[in-house]
């Protein structure tokens, strides 16, 4: 796609702000809509006034919100995208919602011959802000290509999955993992700090092991320095895996541990750290 | 008392019995005809709607599958609803949907219980059901002679939801209940002790439940045959988690069996009774 092009943005929080800064620095002409006018600040971007608006305007659109009923909403709702968008247009969808969300998305929107890729991401702030967002992407191929120079912007790791909603069960599995390993680190440092132990110097020494990952690295360091202020909002991660277990439920698919940490994140959510980082699993486990 | 009756598979059947065997004039609709047939034999009238079964009755009963279910119904019935109705619903859904079906009936002028039952069929045929009720203490003496005709042990719990809330913890006592036996069975073969010496040495003890005597009883028996089908057990259970995240309530041992039961309705198990966990423990460690 050239550059000059149009694009839209909706959702300017955390990770979309500085994805649609990239766009806008790599030469595409930017216009946003956000249900918050003052989100939007010093964006270099023009302003539309509904969803449908900028569907009008752009060939492509990027929505970055935070549950299946707000992209539900912005794309299908009064003045939604799709009274705007024309038919070949394309909707990147780079929440994380449901995988049948999705689904119905796509197919409500292909009834007007509106593309949609549902673009879930893996890197969190830090990530948007460095373009090096892992994009794990479900939908038609062809379409994917089409808007792959935008994608090369805004991460490094593009991966086409699978169908539309493919996307979305990629990234309920990397949020299974990952939180998972942040619990499994919590636990760690919980047995080391209770056995008398200095937590940094066993975080240290397991860095260089079988057990070194990036949460250990990052959230590991976090729980060390007691700094529990988001990175990701915890109350994120408490959504998804209320999304992935109705999504195990729906197919009978039996997942143990995923559900034992999602008790220990209700957990995190009913002492109210839900805004804190999600390293204060630890301050559950410190509580028991 | 002029009394409607609104779903008659094998709990509802039973129950309206009991109602008409009991002196009451009972109005019945069920959305396949042919279930209605044994009532209209034992004297029911039938109505064609449940509009049509509120614009005739005193006190309208509902007992039907799920929440979408009784919200359908109940919608009827505040179209047909003349004043001082009473409407109860004894399906067990979740205490939030109940709230809402309330708040939506209260705005048409009829005042609401949610009563779920436990007590399976053998209990709605004996007339023996446990009855937890939320709602007003006005709509709860309007209801009494009613549900006196079809169980024992009734208890107005509190407000509306309170019964629901009841009926979920019912459901992780009994989920968990069946599981612990189940559990307690599998450790004992594993180390080559006879199941049912364990049994007839644990009635004796503090471990001695109703599940350890009936339910233990089938598994030694290995008779699955419902009783409680693994997949509406599931379904309770999803209440139940559905719930403790929306409340960000920690419950490690109920999130546990639920995933136990998701694999059993995964897995095919899902019309056998909720004993039938056993044989999963058995696979999951080879003993089958």
């Amino acid at each position: 796609m050239k550059l000059g092009l149009k694009v839209g943005f909706i959702g300017l929080g955390v990770m979309g702000r500085p994805m649609a800064l990239h766009l806008a620095q790599a030469g595409y002409e930017l216009f946003v809509w956000a249900r918050r006018p003052e989100s939007i600040g010093d964006l270099p971007a023009t302003i539309c006034a509904t969803p449908a608006e900028l569907g009008r305007c752009c060939e492509v659109v990027f929505t970055v919100v935070t549950s299946s009923a707000d992209v539900e909403n912005v794309a299908l709702g009064q003045a939604g995208l799709i009274e705007g968008m024309a038919a070949g247009k394309v909707l990147v969808d780079c929440s994380t919602i449901a995988p049948e969300a999705a689904r119905q998305i796509a197919a409500k929107l292909s009834e007007k011959g509106i593309h949609f890729l549902d673009a879930p991401l893996s890197g969190g702030g830090q990530g948007a802000i460095d373009a090096t967002l892992a994009i794990m992407v479900g939908g038609d191929a062809v379409v994917l290509e089409r808007v792959r120079p935008l994608l090369n912007c805004l991460g490094q790791r593009i991966v086409h999955i699978g169908p539309n909603g493919a996307g979305q069960v990629a990234k309920a599995c990397n949020q299974m993992i990952m939180v998972a390993a942040i619990q499994a680190v919590a636990e760690a440092l919980r047995l080391a700090a209770a056995s008398g132990v200095e937590c940094g110097k066993v975080r240290q020494a397991l860095a260089g092991g079988s057990a070194a990952s990036r949460v250990l690295e990052v959230m590991g360091e976090r729980m060390v320095k007691r700094d529990f202020s988001a990175g990701i909002e915890a109350r994120l991660h408490h959504k998804d895996f209320g999304l992935v277990l109705a999504a195990a439920r729906e197919i009978g698919v039996p997942l143990p541990l995923t559900a034992a940490v999602a008790q220990q994140l209700n957990a995190l959510m009913g002492q109210g750290w839900g805004r804190d980082d999600t390293s204060s699993l630890l301050r559950v486990l410190e509580s028991a | 008392m002029k009394i409607g009756f609104l779903g008659l598979g094998i709990m509802g059947r039973a129950m309206a019995l009991n109602l008409i065997k009991g002196g009451h004039t009972v109005t019945v609709w069920a959305r396949r005809a042919e279930s209605m047939q044994p009532l209209l034999a034992a004297g029911a009238l039938a109505a064609a709607s449940p509009a049509e079964v509120a614009g005739q009755v005193e006190l309208v009963i509902s007992m039907v599958a799920d929440a979408p279910d009784v919200a359908e119904v109940m919608r009827g019935v505040a179209q047909g609803a003349t004043a001082g109705l009473v409407a109860v619903d004894m399906s067990t859904i979740a205490p939030a949907a109940a709230r809402r079906i309330g708040a939506d009936l209260a705005a048409a002028g009829v005042d609401f219980l949610d009563a779920p039952v436990s007590g399976g069929e053998v209990g709605a045929i004996a007339a023996t059901l446990s009855i937890m009720v939320g709602g007003s203490a006005a709509a709860f003496a309007q209801a009494k002679p009613a549900f006196e005709c079809m169980g024992k042990n009734i208890v107005h719990v509190g407000e509306s939801g309170a019964g629901q809330v009841t009926k979920a913890a019912n459901q992780i006592v009994t989920g968990m209940g069946v599981l612990a036996v189940a559990e307690a069975f599998a450790f004992a073969s594993k180390n080559g002790v006879d199941r049912s010496k364990v049994r007839e040495a644990l009635l004796g003890g503090f471990a001695a439940s109703k599940i350890l005597e009936n339910h233990g009883q089938r598994m030694l028996e290995r008779n699955f045959t419902p009783g409680f089908k693994s997949w509406m057990h599931e379904k309770d259970l999803n209440i139940v988690m559905q719930t403790a995240h929306e409340l960000g309530l920690c419950l490690p041992g109920s999130a546990a069996t639920a995933q136990m039961f998701n694999a059993m309705v995964g897995g095919g198990q899902g019309e056998e009774d909720s004993i039938a966990v056993l044989k999963l423990l058995e696979r999951l460690s080879g003993q089958a």
